[in-house]
C-alpha cells in the first residue's frame, strides 16, 4: 500500500523519534510513504481563533493528498487526525461552509476531495496491516515486559466522527503491544488526558495533568509507557522533568513511542529509530529488551 | 463565576447567543437538559474549575457577553469527553470553541499563543517553528544531521488565501 503522510506541526519541529520510527518501520510491513508537496499546519490551534480557516486548512490537507493522486493518508498525530475528520465532517454537513472552503481551495487550484481515507498509526497497523502479520514481522519478541499504554484523547473521540478505537475502553494499542510479546496492563488512568491542550493557556495545570498520570504509572511498576501521538510524547517524555517538579515527585517512567518499540523488536538500530532523542530515563528498558 | 450572581446582575443578551448558536452549525446547544455528564468527567474541573453544564446553561440563558469576555473558556483541555458522553448531543467543547472564536472576534482577553500560532502558519505554513533538538546526552542535532528530508513551505498564494480564510466570519 503507497500512502500519503501528512506529519503536523509538533512531529516535523520536535518529536523528530517519532518520524524516524515511522520512516523505519512502515516499509518494513509494505507501507510505502510519500511526503506531501509542502508541510503545513492541519488548523488545530487556529479552531479557538477562527474555527472556519481551520476546517479550510484541514480541508487544504485532504485536497494536497488527492493532488498526488493518493487515495490513503496517513496522519500519525491525534491532534491532525482529529482536526482533518472534522474538517471533512463540516464540509459535508454545512452546504455553505463547505462551499466557501472548496471555492477557497481552487484559488489555489488544489480540489477538495472527500474519499481519501485517512489513517492513524493504531488503524493502520492493527485493522490494515494486522496482528498476525505484525507477529510475523517480529524477529527478536520481546520478554517480561510490563507495558502501559496512552492512547490520547482526540484519537478515540468523538465517536460520531469515526474514530479508530473504542471511546471508553480503547484496545487496540495495547493488542498490538502484545503482539511484541509484552504484557500491557490495565490501569485506572488509562483515559486520563495528557494536558497537552492546555501549554497555550495554563502550563502549571498542563503539567499537573501529565505528572499525575506518570506518577500513577510508576506505582504501577511498568517497565515502561508507550504513545502514539506526538503532544503526548512531548508531555510524558520531553517534558516529564517539568511535570516532576509541579507534582512534587522523583518520576522516572521510560516513554517510547509505539513505533520506537516496533523497530526494536524488528531488529533495527536505536539511533535509525531515533531513541537517542527521547528526554526519559530510557536505558534501563533498551537493556532489558537487547537482553 | 456563579450562575446566582449572573443572574441577579446581568441582563441577557439574546443578540449574542445568536451568534453563539449560528456557529455551532446544527449542534443542538438548547437540549442541554443539566444531566452534568459533561462536569462529572471534565479533564479540567478538578484544576481549573471548568464546568461545561454551566456554559451550557449561561449560553442559553444569554449571558454570553459575560463568558466571552472570561478567561474560563480558555481552560478547556479539548479531551472531547463531554461531546463523547453528551446524551443529548449539545456538545460542550463545540459551544467553548464557539465562544473562544466570539471572543477573538471582539478582539477580548486571548492568550498569546494561538494568535502567535496564526502569525507562524502565515509566515512558513506551520505552527511552530523548525528547531535545534537536544539528546538524552545533551547533543544538539536538527533534521538534517538525522537524515530527515527538509521541511518545505507551501507556495506564494497560501498566505492570501490563508489571510481570506480567517476573514471568514459565520
Amino acid at each position: 500500500m503507497k500512502t500519503a503522510v501528512f506529519w503536523g506541526c509538533c512531529i516535523l519541529t520536535d518529536q523528530l523519534g517519532y518520524e524516524m520510527s515511522v520512516r523505519e518501520t512502515f516499509p518494513r510491513l509494505g507501507i510505502e510513504l510519500a511526503d506531501l508537496r509542502e508541510s503545513v499546519c492541519c488548523g488545530d490551534p487556529v479552531k479557538s481563533v477562527n474555527d472556519f480557516a481551520a476546517n479550510y486548512l484541514g480541508a487544504r490537507v485532504l485536497a494536497l493528498a488527492s493532488q498526488a493522486g493518493l487515495r490513503d493518508l496517513f496522519v500519525p498525530c491525534n491532534r491532525c487526525h482529529f482536526t482533518i475528520c472534522e474538517a471533512r465532517n463540516i464540509i459535508e454537513q454545512n452546504q455553505k461552509a463547505g462551499q466557501k472552503i472548496k471555492e477557497l481551495l481552487k484559488e489555489e487550484e488544489l480540489e477538495y476531495n472527500p474519499d481519501i481515507k485517512i489513517w492513524h498509526t493504531i488503524n493502520l497497523l492493527h485493522d490494515h496491516i494486522g496482528l498476525e502479520k505484525v507477529k510475523k514481522a517480529v524477529e527478536k519478541p520481546l520478554k517480561n515486559l510490563k507495558m502501559a499504554s496512552h492512547v490520547g484523547c482526540q484519537i478515540i473521540r468523538y465517536s460520531d466522527l469515526g474514530r479508530v478505537d473504542a471511546a471508553e475502553s480503547p484496545y487496540k494499542l495495547d493488542e498490538l503491544i502484545r503482539a511484541l510479546g509484552a504484557e500491557a496492563v490495565d490501569y485506572a488512568e488509562k483515559l486520563d488526558c495528557c494536558g497537552s491542550a492546555l501549554m497555550h493557556s495554563h502550563l502549571d495545570s498542563a503539567l499537573s495533568l501529565s505528572g499525575c498520570k506518570l506518577k500513577a504509572l510508576q506505582a504501577l511498576n511498568v517497565d515502561g509507557l508507550i504513545v502514539s501521538c506526538p503532544d503526548c510524547g512531548l508531555m510524558f517524555d520531553a517534558r516529564q522533568k517539568d511535570t516532576a517538579t509541579i507534582v512534587g515527585a522523583k518520576l522516572n517512567v521510560p516513554v517510547l513511542y509505539y513505533t520506537q518499540l516496533l523497530g526494536l523488536t524488528l531488529g533495527i538500530d536505536e539511533k535509525k529509530l531515533g531513541l537517542h532523542l527521547n528526554q526519559s530515563p530510557i536505558e534501563d528498558l533498551l537493556a532489558k529488551i537487547s537482553a | 463565576m456563579s450562575l446566582v450572581d449572573l443572574m441577579t446582575m446581568a441582563t441577557p443578551n439574546f443578540g449574542s447567543r445568536e451568534k453563539i448558536l449560528a456557529k455551532l452549525c446544527g449542534r443542538e446547544l438548547v437540549n442541554c437538559f443539566q444531566c452534568i455528564k459533561c462536569t462529572s468527567g471534565c479533564t479540567a474541573l478538578k484544576l481549573l474549575e471548568l464546568k461545561p453544564h454551566e456554559i451550557m446553561k449561561l449560553v442559553n440563558l444569554g449571558f454570553v457577553d459575560e463568558l466571552v469576555s472570561s478567561d474560563i473558556i480558555w481552560t478547556c483541555a479539548t479531551c472531547l469527553k463531554c461531546v463523547q458522553r453528551c446524551p443529548q448531543k449539545a456538545s460542550p467543547y463545540h459551544v467553548i470553541v464557539a465562544l473562544r472564536n466570539l471572543a477573538v472576534e471582539r478582539e477580548a482577553k486571548v492568550p498569546g499563543r494561538y494568535l502567535k500560532a496564526v502569525s507562524q502558519i502565515l509566515e512558513t505554513g506551520l505552527a511552530e517553528a523548525c528547531r535545534k533538538i537536544v539528546t538524552r546526552k545533551m547533543e544538539t542535532v536538527d533534521r538534517e544531521c538525522l537524515g530527515l528530508p527538509k521541511v518545505s513551505k507551501p507556495k506564494e498564494n497560501f498566505q492570501t488565501i490563508f489571510m481570506k480564510a480567517m476573514e471568514e466570519r459565520p
